[in-house]
């Protein structure tokens, strides 16, 4: 087992596991924060992957931003009643089982779809195409910040109206955000 | 990891080394920040154990360690224990990365006076320190106190105001350098301080090629925000006491509180590294370049490795000058400022700093997209 | 490029484990030697407050600014992390000849951000009182 393909089981077994950990915790805070562990985990294989802007990005925008916010939002709710409908109940701990039941299978599910031949072809391919990559790493490892490059000129140059589109996008959250809090009728209306 | 096993006992040797470096800095930081502040308001300041009350430092770790270890019955103790554990974690990741001196070369290794070299310096740093947050807000929800939520509050909703500022000062930095990596950053600042515009070259004899002065208003917002990511006056709101006894960490105590202390100037010290590697030209010595150290250590001794150990000293030496300098700046304004006020910290967040930050990055693309 | 594929994440995770297990033995030593008083009065194990029963945080109240201040701070911090591939590259951009397309296409994705940044403080959802 070389490094590489450790690395990679450790962070795969960390992600199902934080993964599953949403599901199972019955407190949401701790959810919360299995969430959070699963987008570490994530920003981590993207940085064997080699794509350490994306692993950035992952960590800030994911990790870093929008799970402190659930978190936040989550622990300064008066969670106690939900806590308790999301706990007890059949229907919600059916809907769990089944969800577990569900993601089990679709794990067990890839691992036989992984020993059959037609996969077997594929995956001489993928080897041919690991050591394309590998290969491609090495070059890239040349520049420091090539890939960040490449992904900079990709977005600058074809996907620029994309990024236009995104600007005004967030701006219009912005404003339905704002918009939506200060409606009349909440808690906090003045 | 690395190639050989040697090499993977040495680097993790090292990253132990740097966690230790930041641990043994705390204690002296608060002798010196004791010191300090009665030096600024005219006081004595520990004096008693030891010379200077230096030996203060060891009675404080043992009063800490004796300290009966108390966790409130209503409080949620996972999250209690797991809350100062965790706060030791997002410094010392970023603090790891930064590059301290010139690769020391023994024999055929090179070893980094880093703890590893991520190729995105910047973002990584960004990255792993906005997961502090998440230390804040377990501590605040698993003391179940109405002060230690008060104060998660506040200092999660401060942390990542000015989280902003900080990401948008630093793009000015990365339009001037053209690259994430901070090595490359110090390499770029070696030298006198050379503008070049319209084909015309102006070189400065004395003054050294530092981010600062390319990018001050940067260095200003940047400095200002790390003050506020550190939760330090006079951006403490976190832990007022007048208003909220402790913040966060009301129910703590002992070696928890110790380890929170850690964290707190664990990020003191990723700030000041990171002034010193944007704008003050990291490990680099005003005046003297690389080339010129490693020809006087050749003078001095003819073993290739004496003359790596030289010079990868004598820039960890630089470092760590600039480095003390810019913690004791931290320690200085600590005791020259007073606290600010919640709504005008979070107006200086939004309506201040993040304009200007804004104004800095257009004005920077400006001058290089005309002068080149 | 010996150290280019899995050093720094290796590193990385080394240090994470050695804290987490390197802060837990502390908070368990601090346990064991850490002195034991034998006063457990009720008082003594509640939170802290000053002289009143201790209030529990659940009857506290919060305001929304918090969250509308954290949602306002996902929607910059993805635009500030979209600033950081153009601040990258734009020298290369500047030096292919494509420098003015991609120095307007920024202004305008700014514009549109200092857009949002003034209606935000405008419409006084960054006031705190």
């Amino acid at each position: 087992m070389t490094p590489d393909v450790f690395l990679f089981w450790f962070l795969a077994l960390l992600i199902v596991g934080s993964g599953l950990a949403v599901l199972l915790f019955t407190n949401p805070v701790y959810s919360a924060l299995s969430l959070a562990m699963t987008m570490v985990g994530v920003a981590a294989i993207f940085i064997t992957l080699n794509a350490y802007f994306i692993a950035g990005v992952q960590l800030i925008v994911y990790a870093g931003a929008v799970m402190v916010l659930f978190v936040m939002v989550i622990m300064l709710f008066d969670i106690k009643s939900e806590v308790q409908a999301f706990t007890s109940g059949k229907i919600s701990g059916a809907m769990k089982l089944i969800a577990v039941g569900l993601l089990s299978g679709l794990i067990v599910g890839g691992i036989i779809m992984g020993q059959k031949s037609f996969v077997g072809e594929l995956s001489k391919d993928a080897a041919a195409q690991v050591a394309e990559a590998n290969s491609a790493k090495m070059k890239r490892a040349a520049g420091a910040d090539a890939a960040t490059k490449e992904l900079g000129v990709a977005l600058f140059t074809k996907h620029i109206f994309g990024f236009e589109a995104l600007g005004v996008l967030l701006t219009a959250i912005a404003v339905g955000t704002v918009a939506l809090a200060r409606s009349r009728g909440g808690t906090h209306a003045k | 990891m690395g190639h050989d096993s040697f090499e993977i006992t040495i680097n993790c040797i090292k990253l132990v080394l740097i966690f230790l470096m930041m641990v043994q800095a705390v204690p002296i930081l608060v002798w010196v920040e004791r010191r300090g502040s009665a030096f600024i308001q005219n006081r004595f300041g520990p004096n008693r154990v030891g010379p200077l009350g230096l030996l203060q430092l060891l009675a404080d770790a043992v009063k800490f360690l004796t300290k009966e270890d108390f966790a409130p019955d209503r409080a949620i103790r996972p999250l209690f224990y797991a809350a100062p554990v965790f706060a030791l974690i997002p410094a010392t990741l970023a603090f790891a990365a930064i590059p301290m001196s010139v690769p020391l070369e023994i024999g055929e290794y090179v070893f980094k006076i880093q703890g590893y070299d991520m190729n995105v310096g910047i973002v990584f740093i960004l990255g792993v320190s906005s997961l502090a947050a998440y230390t804040i807000l377990m501590a605040g929800w698993g003391s179940a106190s109405k002060f230690s939520l008060l104060g998660a509050l506040r200092a999660s909703a401060q942390v990542i105001s000015y989280e902003l500022a900080l990401g948008l000062s630093i793009v000015g930095v990365i339009l001037l350098f053209g690259t994430f990596n901070l090595t490359e950053m110090v390499i770029a600042q070696q030298g006198p301080l050379t503008f070049r515009a319209f084909g015309h070259t102006i070189s400065s004899q004395f003054l050294p090629n530092w981010g600062i002065f390319y990018q001050p208003l940067a260095a200003v917002i940047f400095f200002a925000a790390t003050f506020a990511e550190s939760n330090r006056l006079p951006f403490d709101l976190a832990e007022g006491e007048a208003e909220i006894v402790a913040g966060f960490h009301t129910e703590y105590g002992g070696f928890k509180m110790l380890m929170f202390f850690i964290g707190e100037y664990g990020h003191m010290m990723l700030g000041s590294a990171l002034m010193i590697i944007f704008f003050f030209g990291g490990y680099g010595i005003p005046g003297v370049t690389v080339a010129d150290v490693r020809q006087w250590a050749a003078g001095i001794t003819d073993s290739a490795t004496q003359i790596s150990v030289i010079t990868t000293l004598v820039h960890f030496l630089s470092f760590m000058l600039k480095f003390v300098l810019f913690l004791w700046i931290f320690i200085w304004v600590r005791w020259t400022l007073p606290r600010f006020r919640y709504d005008q910290l979070m107006d200086l967040g939004w309506k201040t700093m993040l304009p200007w930050a804004l104004g800095n990055t257009i004005l920077t693309a400006l001058v290089i997209y005309l002068i080149s | 490029m010996a150290e280019a594929s899995g050093m720094p994440l290796g590193g990385v995770i080394f240090l994470t484990v050695f804290l987490a297990i390197f802060g837990t033995f502390l908070i368990f030593l601090a346990r064991a030697i850490g002195g034991r008083r034998t006063n457990n009065s009720a008082a003594k194990r509640d939170i802290y407050e000053c002289g009143i029963p201790g209030q529990d945080k659940r009857e506290t109240k919060v305001s929304v600014k918090f969250y509308l201040t954290a949602i306002l701070f996902i929607l910059f911090d993805i635009e500030i992390i979209f600033m950081y591939p153009w601040a990258i590259t734009f020298r290369d951009f500047i030096s292919s000849g494509q420098g003015t397309f991609v120095f307007a296409s920024m202004m305008i994705f700014l514009a549109i951000f200092i857009f949002g940044l003034f209606w935000e403080i405008k419409s006084k959802a960054l006031e705190w009182d």
